[in-house]
């Protein structure tokens, strides 16, 4: 109990300060965590200030932000030659930047990462491990991470996963995200060690692989589109609630839908679908969802902006926005980006409507889709992807996951699916389903053969393997 | 045996009884009524064990090296927080403070200005106590609502006994401080005068045997209670006093003290193997709280705003 009490105060007083914490130290927390679990059964009543800080005071808020900023521009125009000559040409000094005078700062945007990779190297830190964005959005980014950002995102996370009740010694987790998102797995690998629970990495191997080692998991991580594809199949063996003992899925990185997101609960027997937002460039900041369906970033370790998609000023509540990140220092560490303009848009929420249960918590609507891929008929006549998924998604067949593709023709939206989506509805019944769902669409068909060349998906990101395969023997 | 050393133990045997049954006692009443705050994360483990055996371990130099205004401060501090930590959840905190006010500063008072007679050392003696009794009760809760286990008590009791047996029977450092500071404002220990006799139960006694008291019913109920309560009385209580008789009469020039651990120490540690093998493993505070040792509770109105739910996790999924 007194070590205990010392490590929280050591953890806190890294954050106050702003130094680099101490990766080992939050471990320890973790298996001091997991004893109280052990002994009480739940953590002390004060847990919420321990893995949300204080969130609930908007000048600590405020404050929290100010020198988070200032912190990590001082570090980015010492340690980078990106930011070096990009405060030099805003005429900013970092060190005494604040919220307010971010303005004067372009955001980065993902082809400086990928043609300058070299120049957002700190120039103090050792890389230690690649990892690349899937490149489902365009040419993929690599970014480099140091050993330290690893160990503390995994103590970090596990220590916030053990508190809330979320993983605990007696879980298995089986992940089904594509193996060459080396940082996500190792993470999930890393967070299940500190916790002493089970890891399963499969990757995105067939669906069918996949269910008979799910039977015995009791956490699934994946995409939305391949656990369509897990559904597709468990539904198609005759498989129930009673073949799972899961009692979470986690998702993101792709629009999961509200068909999808039940038809899972059903066929799986999971209450709790947790749909995140998680993206390599920003990490560790995170995002989740809550029982209304907002998204709440985790406002502790980064600066979470809002921009008009037009004007590029902070939007209104109401307005659709693209979602700008700062990963603060110690959070982030060897490539660290500064004003991320992750292209992610949401609508922009009045705060004071908020009564969810994370009201305390900035939040905003879920992501919509990639600001590239809106379709635009008007100022406020705009069709997002995530209506288009849902849409889709919702057809009767349960064409999942969605394939599609959108055009515009003379000011009308084409929608192109798969023959086999709509079977079963007859042309007018097809466009008035799409009608009920905010949707005026001329529909196009393409053979089954063709669906996956209609939009690329994580699941497409296909693993083989040998199973069902004869073995060879003496090979 | 003459009649004074008769009767001067007697004293002490009631002295003794009556601290450690209501250390103990009070300590399990509250126990059974009162849940604690406790941290958000850590429980009690073999290593506070250590940290606090250290801080006992050490208490007297402070004694020794620190000026008194200094001593009687470190002590108003101890106490406070004592008290607080274990009447917050009983009193509203004007009670809580004006009432801890009182005690602490009646305690200073009388201690500076009330030893002069007999009576005013009872008076003092009686208010000491009282401080001493209730931070015995609220420590021990602290502790074992913290996660204290019975075996750490036991292990403790035992450092303890060996402590003690060295410093107050092979090296009287003890004793001599019990001399020279009794009477001091905030004294860590209950006691009582009459004539110019004194018994003393030292703080440290009180909080081993309410600790001991509580842990051993947690871990197994009310049967451990009733051994464990048994034992307290005969080897924390009455041992101790009527051994010290005993030497004393077989050579009275002696004038022998037993320190209380150095029977309970032995006899905490037995009777915790005992228990471990006739009752298997130590139940834990959830699996207390989850038995019918437990005094039920009504359950709490519903809240008026929505629970908050488990929130979602914060590791990635996906690149």
């Amino acid at each position: 109990m007194f070590e205990t009490g010392v490590r929280q105060i050591r953890f806190a007083m890294g954050m106050v300060w702003g130094r680099r914490l101490d990766p080992d130290n939050v471990a320890k927390l973790v298996r001091d965590a997991l004893g109280t679990l052990e002994e009480f059964g739940e953590p002390g009543a004060e847990v919420g200030e321990l893995i949300d800080g204080p969130l609930h005071d908007p000048a600590a808020r405020r404050d929290l932000a100010n020198r988070g900023v200032r912190r990590t521009a001082a570090r980015l125009a010492a340690q980078t030659q990106f930011y070096e000559r990009r405060f030099a040409a805003a005429g900013v000094k970092p060190d005494k930047l604040d919220v307010a005078g971010l303005a004067s700062i372009p955001v980065t945007v993902k082809r400086d990462l990928v043609e300058r990779p070299e120049d957002f190297r700190c120039a103090d830190v050792a890389p230690y491990l690649t990892t690349r964005t899937t490149g489902t959005t365009g040419r993929p980014a690599e970014i480099w991470l140091s050993r330290y950002e690893m160990d503390l995102w995994s103590s970090t996370g596990a220590l916030a996963g053990v508190l809330r009740g979320e993983i605990g010694p007696d879980d298995v987790m089986q992940v089904n995200v594509s193996s060459r998102a080396t940082a996500s797995v190792q993470l999930d690998v890393a967070v299940c060690r500190l916790v002493g629970a089970g890891c399963r990495v499969l990757g995105i191997v067939p669906p069918d692989e996949s269910l008979e080692s799910l039977t015995t998991a009791t956490q699934l991580a994946t995409t939305p589109s391949y656990l369509a594809e897990l559904e597709t199949a468990a539904r198609q063996r005759g498989m129930g609630p009673a073949d799972f003992r899961l009692r979470t899925i986690d998702v993101g990185g792709e629009v999961l839908s509200p068909s999808l997101a039940r038809a899972a609960r059903e066929t799986f027997g999971v209450a709790n679908i947790r749909d995140l937002f998680a993206m390599t460039e920003v990490a560790p900041v995170t995002g989740r969802t809550c029982r209304q369906n907002h998204l709440h970033f985790d406002i502790n370790v980064g600066l979470i902006e809002y921009l008009d998609l037009d004007t590029g000023e902070p939007a209104e509540p109401g307005a659709l926005a693209t979602v700008v990140i700062t990963p603060f220092f110690p959070y982030r560490d060897c490539m660290p980006v500064f004003r991320y303009d992750t292209r992610d848009v949401v609508r922009v929420l009045d705060p004071s409507t908020l009564s969810c249960e994370l009201a305390a918590m900035p939040g905003v609507g879920q992501i919509v889709g990639k600001a590239d891929q809106l379709v635009r008929f008007g100022q406020n006549d705009i069709v997002t992807p995530r209506q288009l998924v849902e849409a889709v998604e919702a057809l009767p067949t349960r064409p999942w996951p969605a394939r599609y593709r959108v055009e515009v023709h003379d000011g009308r939206l084409g929608l192109t699916l798969p023959l086999s989506a709509t079977a079963g509805l007859n042309d007018a019944d097809a466009v008035r389903h799409f009608a009920d769902h905010g949707l005026d669409v001329d529909l196009a068909f393409v053979s089954d053969d063709e669906a996956t060349s209609l939009r690329p998906l994580r699941c497409d990101l296909h693993e083989t393997t040998f199973a069902g395969r004869p073995a060879v023997i003496g090979a | 045996m003459n009649s004074p050393q008769w009767v001067l133990s007697t004293f002490q045997l009631v002295v003794a009884l009556l601290g450690a049954a209501g250390a103990s006692l009070g300590a399990l009443f509250y126990f059974r009524r009162v849940r604690m705050d406790r941290p958000a994360v850590g429980r009690f483990n073999g290593r506070d064990v250590l940290i606090l055996f250290t801080l006992l371990a050490i208490l007297p130099a402070f004694y020794l090296l620190v000026p008194r205004w200094a001593l009687e401060s470190l002590l108003v501090i101890t106490y406070m927080s004592a008290l607080s930590i274990g009447f917050t959840p009983l009193l509203r905190p004007v009670a809580l403070w004006l009432g801890i006010g009182l005690l602490i500063g009646a305690d200073l008072w009388l201690g500076q200005h009330a030893l002069g007679t007999v009576w005013g050392w009872q008076v003092f003696w009686t208010e000491n106590s009282l401080i001493v009794m209730l931070a015995a009760i609220s420590v021990a809760n602290l502790y074992v609502q913290g996660g204290m286990q019975l075996r750490h008590v036991a292990w403790f009791a035992a450092g303890l006994a060996i402590y003690d047996s060295i410093f107050t029977i092979g090296f009287p450092i003890t004793n001599l401080l019990v001399r020279d500071f009794v009477g001091y404002p905030l004294f860590p220990a209950m006691g009582m005068r009459i004539s110019f006799n004194e018994a003393i139960v030292g703080l440290g006694d009180l909080l081993v045997y309410a600790a001991f008291t509580i842990a051993a019913y947690k871990a197994y109920g009310k049967r451990a209670l009733q051994i464990a309560v048994t034992l307290i009385l005969i080897f924390g209580a009455a041992m101790p006093t009527l051994s010290g008789l005993l030497i004393n009469y077989i050579d009275a020039r002696l004038d022998v003290i037993i320190p209380a651990q150095t029977w309970f120490g032995p006899a905490a540690i037995v009777c915790y193997f005992w228990m471990r093998r006739h009752y298997g493993p130590e139940r834990t505070m959830k699996e207390y709280l989850a038995s019918t040792d437990a005094v039920r509770r009504e359950p709490p109105a519903p809240p008026t705003i929505p629970a908050e739910p488990a929130p979602e996790a914060v590791k990635p999924v996906s690149a």
